[in-house]
């Protein structure tokens, strides 16, 4: 890689002992570059070049055989835009991600709160919420849609309903939205829990002298110093909702639900480059959607610096 | 831990209605897999029933008997462990490698590199399926391991995860050991690693359980039923012959069981790891 | 630290090596694994997209080749149905590392270029090996004639049918002295029919399946029902749309009464409809390929074509064709294989019937082993009454004519849009499919001249 000057010169001026340290010390640090080639050489093949090569993609005719693609200029962004499929569906992931980032985060703030503050068989509760994160998306799919299936299913028959939750525009999205705060609410609960054990306990036995009931003493310590995490678990949530994919598929065979309902914006690029074969048109609408996640991404990024400068 | 020597708390109120309340919600949260454990030891006929009851009228071991005679699962379950240890193994080296080097040492264009290394973030199968379906096509390895493996090999956040730890160890450690003439490469090895053992394992933990989990990517790249893993081989194969939800759930349990056993066992690093991974985003 | 604990940790660590490493191991395994050398003179390499009971049968028919063909050594590779499947026939095409015989469903035949992504069939050689155009439905093989050449053999059919539960029926005096259904030839016998099968229904079960929220269902229920009024498509060279929405609004009609008339739940519209079945609900509409789900069930039952309510007999029909994805050099003792094996699976077909669906090859049906097998013998007559997508690049089994139109049918049949406005909708959708290039070679349907 890079010979830098200091690493020539070093032995010459090695005059005394302390130079010498100096030297060696600093030499330690030097020449990095081997320790993160392999990662790189990764990184550039199965992100950067996919990437480049998506953006390229997006302006060309390509088809799924990969042969004799042409220049289209900016043909597949226009049309795009007036794909009203592009639109809907990424409507549907947008009001997926609606629905999932408030409710997941209030639930997993509750669930921590009741793990942190029953006494016994912590690792139980802890247990109990955490399990069903550890399932294959697909298989949490797969049994919320069983839970759901009319006439065998458990959640109707439980609450003495007859919704149809996977067959009706209206249900669907909730059926996926439910399974989905079930199968993944267990991840923000162990980041709410781990906060919350980090939350020193002097403050409340202070807040206690002081004579601050519980909820006073939640309102005004546990959620000030929860506001970090509360973030983080959004900015995570909202993230991963926008790519959902999996539970929304499985649960509804493979196909985009009832009238379309479920088709969300992932499922719609893959339907574009695989059943419609049109590698170009999917790269185009895959380079808008990075565009979108980069876009929250990056305001998340702002609005963590502004704070920090605003708290400094 | 520590809770052995301290006596007892005492029953107050509030823990009795916290607990119970717990009690609740736990029940809430562990009927599905209770659903999924009867359904499996039903017949499918029984299965089917309308309207469904919670427990086997004939406990039968049908399903889990046909799962293994006649379908590929066992395939799928030795493709999801060879995919997921190698995947862990590469994550592990090349991330330490690289956060190391981003944290410790200098070389042109590290901060131009970093920041592409934070852009990667952003990058996913999802976001970019189509793309890097066709790079893997061209490399030929559509429907091999190696297809399923790689792309996953090259998660930013844990390289960035890793950057953050190894800032944080006191720089004088390294410098006394190369003082005393240690390479670099050995002071990586004998000093480093040693002491971000929790953080690796908090890595490890994670990078293990979103491989086994992972259905998108190895979903586009392999559609040979020989070659698929669990959770896409029960999500595809097994659900495109007439569904059959005994069968089904017993797939679905076998696929998760794995990871809920070792849970269980190594539940304290496990939550460590995750809430490690996790925090560190912030 | 004492001795005992270096040495544990010594062997875990050295068993977790032996582990990633024999990880490792595998994985290089995997990548060659398609490389295995063979001793026989020819060898074929298939992949076919048959998984589940239909895996089992064709492997059984495969085995068979392989007793009475020693010096054909076939190398099949079973991959999963679905459009992963034709992402990667075509990329093996167009890479020009194509296997040497494939699986396609006939209606995707147009779409995915043939001549260029597919090679045709020498029909000479197919003679030679048994294969015959005079030995099928004159309209199915015609569906793999493409510029005048063959690119798809059929090896089945598979229809939409009408199952109906004997038990129910009979209450309802429902079944003639056949033990079969009485014959129904309009919609208010059809409605009739489901009256009388109603009140002899358990409580609590719907009295038909039709899969209401499924858009291909509904579309393939769409097409039956279509073409039993004698409607079309597109004109002859595929530059008009000639789709009547006045036959269309009738059949989306048709279909939203079973809900209006309270026979289709739609809480039991998806897959649900089977399981009511198997509980005693008297009709569902599916797939043959539920005859070995019912069979394993125990449900005594028989099954016909889909009613013809509206006069001429039609029920929705695709097929499973064989294929030969391109390769520049095709020719040779591999090619004649395929040819080989292709007109053996199809010439012994009784076992594919096992499946439900119905062997293309007609000889397999006068046997007197498939005019025992029930309920088969009961619907073969569906080979002579297909109902099928148009002949264009965007047709096919879940294909693109399928993905759009389909949810615009259910849209009625759920309630959500009147029948006519949602064939109105149909119709600008069929229009604008017309007008769309084909992504394989950049030519609309009408620059095709994919039709044959």
């Amino acid at each position: 890689m890079t010979t830098s000057a200091q690493t020539v010169i070093a032995p010459v001026r090695a005059g005394t002992a302390a130079d010498s340290v100096t030297a060696r010390r600093k030499q330690g640090f030097q020449h990095g570059g081997w320790f993160v080639a392999p990662f790189l050489v990764l990184f550039a093949l199965f992100v950067i070049w996919p990437l480049l090569r998506g953006v390229w993609l997006s302006f060309t005719d390509a088809n799924i055989s990969g042969d004799s693609a042409s220049f289209v200029g900016l043909d597949n962004y226009r049309e795009a835009l007036q794909d009203p499929l592009v639109w809907d569906t990424l409507g549907h992931s947008a009001y997926f991600t609606l629905l999932v980032v408030p409710c997941i985060t209030v639930l997993a703030f509750l669930l921590a709160m009741l793990a942190h503050h029953i006494e016994r068989g912590k690792w139980l509760w802890r247990l109990c919420f955490f399990a069903p994160f550890l399932l294959p998306s697909t298989v949490a799919a797969n049994l919320w849609q069983w839970l759901f299936n009319p006439g065998t299913g458990m959640i109707n028959y439980v609450f003495g309903i007859e919704t149809p939750w996977l067959t009706d525009k209206s249900y669907a999205m909730l059926a996926v939205v439910i399974c989905t705060l079930w199968w993944t609410v267990g991840f923000s609960f162990l980041l709410y829990l781990a906060a919350l054990q980090g939350i020193p306990g002097h403050l409340y036995e202070a807040a206690k002298l002081d004579g601050a009931n519980a909820w006073h003493r939640m309102v005004h310590i546990t959620l000030p110093m929860l506001r970090n995490i509360t973030g983080l678990v959004i900015a995570l949530q909202i993230l991963a909702s926008l790519q959902v994919f999996d539970q929304a598929v499985v649960m509804m065979d493979f196909l985009p639900g009832p009238e379309g309902s479920t088709r969300t914006f992932v499922q719609y690029t893959l339907e574009e480059g695989f059943t419609s074969y049109r590698v170009g048109y999917a790269s185009a609408i895959s380079v808008i959607f990075f565009v979108i996640i980069a876009a929250v991404a990056l305001a998340r990024m702002w609005l963590l610096r502004n704070r920090e400068e605003s708290a400094r | 831990m520590s809770t052995a020597a301290q006596p007892r708390k005492p029953w107050t109120p509030s823990q009795i209605v916290l607990t119970l309340l717990g009690t609740a919600v736990s029940a809430a949260f562990l009927a599905p897999f209770a659903w999924a454990l009867f359904t499996s030891l039903k017949s499918e006929t029984e299965a089917v029933q309308v309207p469904p009851h919670w427990l086997p009228e004939d406990w039968t071991g049908q399903a889990w008997k046909a799962l293994f005679e006649t379908g590929n699962i066992t395939n799928w379950f030795v493709n999801s462990v060879v995919v997921s240890v190698c995947v862990t193994s590469v994550v592990l080296l090349v991330s330490a490698l690289a956060g190391y080097g981003f944290a410790r040492t200098e070389f042109r264009g590290k901060s131009a590199l970093m920041g592409l290394v934070m852009a990667g973030l952003m990058i996913s199968p999802a976001v970019l399926g189509v793309p890097l379906f066709t790079t893997v096509q061209q490399m030929g390895m559509v429907d091999t391991y190696w297809g399923m493996i790689l792309p996953q090999c090259a998660p930013a956040a844990m390289v960035y995860i890793l950057y953050k730890f190894f800032q944080g160890i006191p720089r004088e450690l390294e410098e006394a050991a190369f003082i005393d003439g240690a390479g670099r490469w050995r002071v990586f090895f004998t000093i480093v690693l040693p002491l971000s053992r929790p953080s690796l394992a908090a890595v490890g933990i994670f990078t293990f359980i979103a491989s086994w989990n992972n259905f998108l990517w190895p979903y586009m790249v392999t559609n040979n039923p020989d070659l698929m893993t669990m959770p896409n081989g029960i999500a595809t194969v097994m659900n495109s012959y007439g569904i059959q939800w005994a069968q089904l759930m017993a797939g679905g349990l076998m696929a998760g069981l794995p990871l809920i056993i070792v849970f269980v066992f190594f539940q304290r690093q496990i939550v460590a790891g995750v809430a490690h991974t996790g925090l560190a985003g912030q | 630290m004492g001795r005992p604990d270096l040495n544990r940790r010594q062997l875990l660590g050295g068993l977790g090596g032996l582990f990633v490493a024999s990880g490792f191991g595998f994985a290089a395994l995997g990548t060659g694994a398609d490389a295995l050398a063979t001793d026989a003179d020819t060898r074929v390499r298939y992949w076919n997209l048959f998984s589940g009971g239909d895996g089992y049968n064709m492997i059984a028919m495969l085995n068979s080749f392989r007793e009475d063909h020693p010096a054909v050594a076939v190398k099949d590779s079973t991959l999963q149905w679905g459009s992963p499947f034709y992402t990667k026939l075509a990329m093996a095409a167009a890479g020009n590392r194509a296997p040497d015989l494939g699986v396609m469903h006939m209606g995707r035949v147009t779409g995915f270029s043939p001549g260029r992504l597919l090679d045709a069939w020498d029909t000479d050689l197919l003679a030679k090996y048994g294969v015959r155009k005079q030995d099928f439905n004159p309209q199915l093989w015609n569906r793999g004639v493409i510029d005048g050449k063959l690119y798809a053999v059929p090896l089945d059919i598979h229809v939409q049918l009408c199952f109906y539960r004997k038990d129910v029926l009979k209450k309802a005096g429902l079944l003639g002295d056949d033990g079969r259904i009485v014959p129904v030839t309009s919609t208010e016998e059809w409605f009739d029919v489901l009256k009388e099968a109603r009140k002899a229904t358990k409580k609590g079960l719907q009295t038909i399946g039709l899969w209401n929220s499924d858009q291909n269902f509904q579309w393939w229920f769409f097409v039956a029902f279509y073409t039993q009024l004698g409607g079309t498509w597109f004109n002859d060279a595929d530059t008009d749309v000639t789709f009547d929405t006045g036959k269309a609004t009738q059949v989306l009609e048709f279909l939203r009464r079973h809900i209006t008339d309270g026979y289709a739940n739609p809480a039991f519209a998806g897959p649900a409809g089977a399981e009511q079945f198997v509980n005693g609900s008297p009709f569902v509409w599916e797939g043959n390929w539920s005859v070995p789900v019912f069979d394993t069930a125990k449900v005594e039952y028989g099954a016909t074509p889909l009613p013809p309510v509206f006069g001429r007999p039609a029920t929705h029909a695709e097929s499973h064709a064989f294929v030969l994805p391109h390769q520049s050099d095709r020719g040779g003792p591999a090619n004649e294989g395929a040819h080989q094996l292709a007109a053996y699976i199809v010439r012994h077909a009784q076992q594919w019937a096992l499946g439900g669906h119905i062997p293309a090859y007609r000889p397999v049906l006068s046997t007197a082993a498939y005019k025992k097998m029930s309920p088969q013998n009961e619907y073969v007559s569906a080979m002579d009454h297909q109902a099928t997508e148009p002949k264009v690049w965007f047709a096919g089994s879940t294909g693109i004519l399928a993905q759009r139109v389909g949810p615009i049918v259910v849209s009625s049949t759920m309630g959500s849009a009147r029948p006519e406005t949602a064939a109105r909708r149909m119709k600008s959708e069929l229009t604008r499919l017309l007008a769309t290039k084909n992504p394989m070679d950049g030519r609309t349907a009408a620059q095709g001249g994919a039709v044959a």
